[in-house]
């Protein structure tokens, strides 16, 4: 800093020279421990239930947390989107429900058109997904309000879809969607993994993604820098809206049936991955590989205590506790990090 | 000096990420003394100002209040000891009245515990007589302008039994003409034997408040004397380590060809049409009070405010009116006077803000190319020259001036005919002001349609070829280039914005503001817009 002082005549606070060449230092760990933060609470927690019970650091258990967690997946992808908006959308488990509704009311009526049910069942999700986005950046709805609307009505629908009973009778077809290996793989579990994937790949590579995170970090610049940005908010929620809509069919094939309560309370637990994953609730901040590490340590955690045997209240509580300690510990790091 | 100093730091040092911030400064602040802190953005003000306030620790050096060693940074201890400060970006609750304001944390108690209003009020009223200010306390705080926000603010620090007192540019958003209440405040103080720290850009008022001046400049101290033992250029020459010069660039001329033509642009049914050619080549300025509807009309040239008639053409092509992505794709650039707030996104990097514009211009079917945008990018920023540690560093991390840069050459990736500045050097320093004017130049120069929004009387006059006066959101007259080099011309734009220079003051929401001076300042009060 001091020899460069003289030829640098104003403006001290950027440098312009290059930073030093990174070295292994003390600092420099720490810093990447810091960095990674929620990573080791992961490892700590896989750690600690490898070492109470042998039946968890297993190959069959792996696949039975992956199994669990790809319809949470989807519905944390899209919620992860609108998240960075800096929105939120509590509609989700709703829409899980009205689009199981919709594809087993179908499939039971016309059988042999089983694709056209799943498609019109995640068909509906975007719909409702697009109505969210329509009325937040046209009405100017705040998300939390408009999202909530549709979680009422969504679930409505979806008891009115089945006459306020359950859809039985589908055909042994359906089932399978969800309980095809593929590659040594569960259906789901690919449509998962390819689900990151593919919105890692968005959200760095893209125009979208770009504006996605310009959008929810300041949304007055993203529109004075020719962003439209209603257009992006609206594709938001009709994304998060056709992800609720697939997870709907894989949970629906998954039971073979459509119960008109399915997927409630999911939205909580999607908005609790994405958080747990470092994003911002203002927008702007977070990544879809956060929103993963979180859903992992949800996933983890439930699947642990169970093995356990800890008693399903009990697990509620510790889960609880362990989110916001989570949580806590990721803000101390980045305080760290950044003073 | 034999006095205790009221407050002290001793060899201060503080660095973030291992890039120093202050490295050994040492000062002292003496009981109803002014010390003037200068120093560009970015020089260690701030932080010296909340390690003095206790809400930084800092790596080395110490505090002392009174002569004692404060041992550890606590906000609370350090105001119970009597330091305060009124930051920068002032935090009132905008809905509560002004004598809740001034009591919030210790609001006084009547029996069982209820709020005693009355004896708030009658406390409050004799609180804001003390320091001269006639404002009402049942007054709600959004309805005082930014100067009174200021004073309420300072009559708070001062009513909690502060000894000495921190003011981080308490003039950086108060319009000239009110500047004056606050001097008048911070003289009063004074006398009551108030040590003051007090921060500002203006030589002015350093020359009119200060006792002693101190001058940062990356983290040390380049000057500590009282003020009779140095002058403006001094002081200037501390702060950016060498003469200033000639602020100003010489205007090259402009050409024949026309860059911007606007026709019967009215913003509301019944409103004031405009009118406007801009020349290539050519810098034309908007002169006129905040809320004239300056902005207003660059807004809606670049389709961001909603216009209901008119043509705009840029290089001889129709611009559709309201649609911000089509003006961009037309040519048209806006850099917003809102830089933080409507300029960048903060958060992400040069690269990301530098592309945002011409997004569309980098990527195939939605794809970015990440090398084309680096390359346009990176061209971009370097004819700037921007100062930056690469192209990933995050905007908010810039000083002032950089960030400002960004906002400029993120428009030069693609070709730009039309540029549209509000307040270009707002909240910029001096160093970096000459060369954000030199670079507006140069962009004219090159064939670039400039207009230019700004209240800074001098910068109007010394930047623009010709200036245009707006009052009311329609144009109230023009000066050319020697009407703006002959010395009235200041007082002509004046006139011209205010109709006729008595009906300022009568416009002016202040009890008791003094009687606009004309060509003193084009600011009017309440500077929410413009």
């Amino acid at each position: 800093m001091s020899t460069a002082t003289a030829t640098r005549p104003s403006d001290p606070s950027a440098p312009d020279e290059a930073p030093p060449a990174p070295t292994w230092n003390r600092t420099r760990i720490e810093n990447l421990l810091i960095r990674n933060a929620m990573a080791l609470v992961l490892l700590l927690v896989i750690g600690y239930f490898s070492y109470k019970s042998i039946r968890f650091a297993t190959l069959p258990n792996l696949r039975t947390i992956l199994i669990a967690a790809a319809p949470f997946a989807l519905v944390a992808l899209g919620q992860t989107l609108v998240i960075l908006t800096g929105g939120i959308d509590l509609s989700v488990g709703s829409i899980i429900a009205i689009s199981a509704m919709t594809g087993a009311k179908l499939v039971v009526a016309r059988p042999e058109y089983l694709w056209l049910a799943v498609a019109a069942a995640i068909g509906v999700g975007l719909i409702a997904g697009l109505i969210n986005g329509l009325i937040i950046s046209r009405l100017n709805v705040a998300p939390f309000v408009a999202t909530l609307g549709m979680l009422t009505a969504a679930s409505g629908f979806a008891y009115v879809i089945g006459g306020g009973a359950p859809i039985n009778g589908l055909p042994n077809e359906y089932g399978k969607i969800a309980n095809t290996d593929i590659l040594g793989l569960r259906a789901p579990v690919l449509i998962m993994i390819a689900g990151f994937l593919i919105l890692g790949v968005v959200m760095k590579r893209t125009a979208f993604g770009l504006r996605i995170y310009a959008v929810g970090g300041n949304r007055t610049a993203a529109e004075v820098a020719g962003v439209n940005t209603r257009r992006t908010l609206t594709s938001v929620y009709a994304l998060s809206g056709a992800l609720a809509g697939l997870s709907g069919v894989i949970l629906s094939s998954r039971v073979i049936s459509g119960p008109p309560n399915l997927g409630s309370g999911y939205e909580l637990y999607a908005i609790a991955a994405v958080v747990i994953g470092g994003a911002s609730l203002m927008g702007g901040r977070g990544t879809v590989w956060g929103t993963l590490m979180g859903l992992l340590l949800i996933q983890t955690l439930n699947n642990g205590l169970d093995i356990l045997v800890v008693p399903a209240y009990w697990q509620k509580v510790i889960s609880g506790v362990l989110i916001v300690s989570a949580v806590a510990v990721d803000m101390w790091a980045n305080r760290r990090a950044t003073t | 000096m034999a006095a205790t100093p009221a407050l002290e730091v001793r060899d201060l040092q503080k660095s973030f990420g291992g890039v120093p911030v202050l490295s050994g400064v040492s000062l002292s602040l003496f009981p109803g003394q002014v010390t003037g802190l200068a120093g560009e953005n970015g020089a260690g003000k701030s932080t010296l100002m909340k390690i003095a306030t206790g809400q930084l620790h800092q790596d080395g050096g110490e505090v002392l209040i009174d002569g004692e060693v404060v041992s550890h940074a606590d906000p609370i201890l350090v105001r119970k000891l009597g330091v305060a400060i009124v930051p920068q970006e002032l935090a009132p609750y905008p809905d509560l009245m002004v004598y809740e304001n001034l009591f919030v944390g210790r609001e006084l108690r009547g029996r069982a515990g209820l709020l005693d209003r009355r004896a708030m009020v009658v406390q409050a009223r004799s609180m804001l007589s003390e320091l001269g200010v006639d404002v009402d306390p049942t007054t709600r705080m959004n309805r005082l302008s930014v100067a009174l926000t200021q004073i309420v603010e300072i009559a708070k620090a001062t009513t909690w039994g502060a000894k000495v007192l921190c003011l981080d540019e308490p003039t950086s958003s108060i319009p000239d003409r009110e500047v004056e209440r606050l001097y008048a405040v911070v003289r009063k103080l004074k006398q009551q034997g108030v040590a003051m720290l007090y921060t500002t850009h203006r030589m002015a008022e350093i020359q009119e408040l200060a006792d002693q001046v101190v001058v940062l400049r990356d983290g040390r101290l380049e000057l500590d004397c009282p003020l009779a033992d140095t002058s403006e250029d001094g002081i200037v020459r501390a702060m950016i380590g060498r003469d200033l010069g000639s602020l100003f660039p010489q205007l090259t001329p402009a050409s024949e060809e026309v860059g911007l033509k606007v026709r019967g642009l009215q913003l509301e049914r019944g409103g004031p049409k405009v009118d406007i050619t801009v020349n290539k080549g050519e810098i034309l300025g908007l002169g006129g009070l905040v809320g004239a509807g300056r902005t207003e009309i660059l807004e809606a040239l670049f389709g961001i405010r909603r216009s209901v008639d008119g043509a705009v053409e840029a290089a001889g092509r129709a611009v559709p009116r309201n649609a911000p992505a089509q003006a961009i794709h037309r040519g048209l650039a806006l850099v917003p006077e809102d830089r933080k707030g409507a300029g960048l996104v903060l958060e992400r990097s040069v690269l990301d803000n530098g592309s945002l514009p011409h997004l569309s211009s980098f990527s195939i079917g939605g794809w970015i190319q990440a090398r084309k945008r680096r390359t346009a990018v990176g061209l971009a920023m370097k004819s700037v020259s921007l100062r930056a540690r690469g192209l990933d560093q995050t905007v908010g991390t810039l000083s002032g001036g950089n960030q400002q840069k960004v906002v400029l050459a993120r428009w030069l990736t693609q070709t730009a005919h039309v540029l549209l500045l509000d307040e270009p050097t707002r909240g910029v320093d001096v160093g970096a002001r000459g060369e954000i004017y030199t670079i507006i130049r140069d962009l004219a120069a090159s064939g670039l349609a400039v207009l230019l929004v700004s209240s800074d009387m001098p910068e109007l006059i010394g930047l623009s070829h010709r200036v245009l006066v707006v009052r009311a959101g329609g144009l109230a007259g023009e000066l050319r280039r020697d009407d703006l080099d002959r010395d009235d011309a200041q007082e002509k734009i004046f006139r011209l914005a205010s109709g006729q220079p008595t009906d300022v003051s009568a416009e002016s929401p202040l009890p008791d503001s003094a009687a606009a001076e004309p060509g003193h300042s084009l600011d009017h009060p309440q500077r929410s817009s413009s």
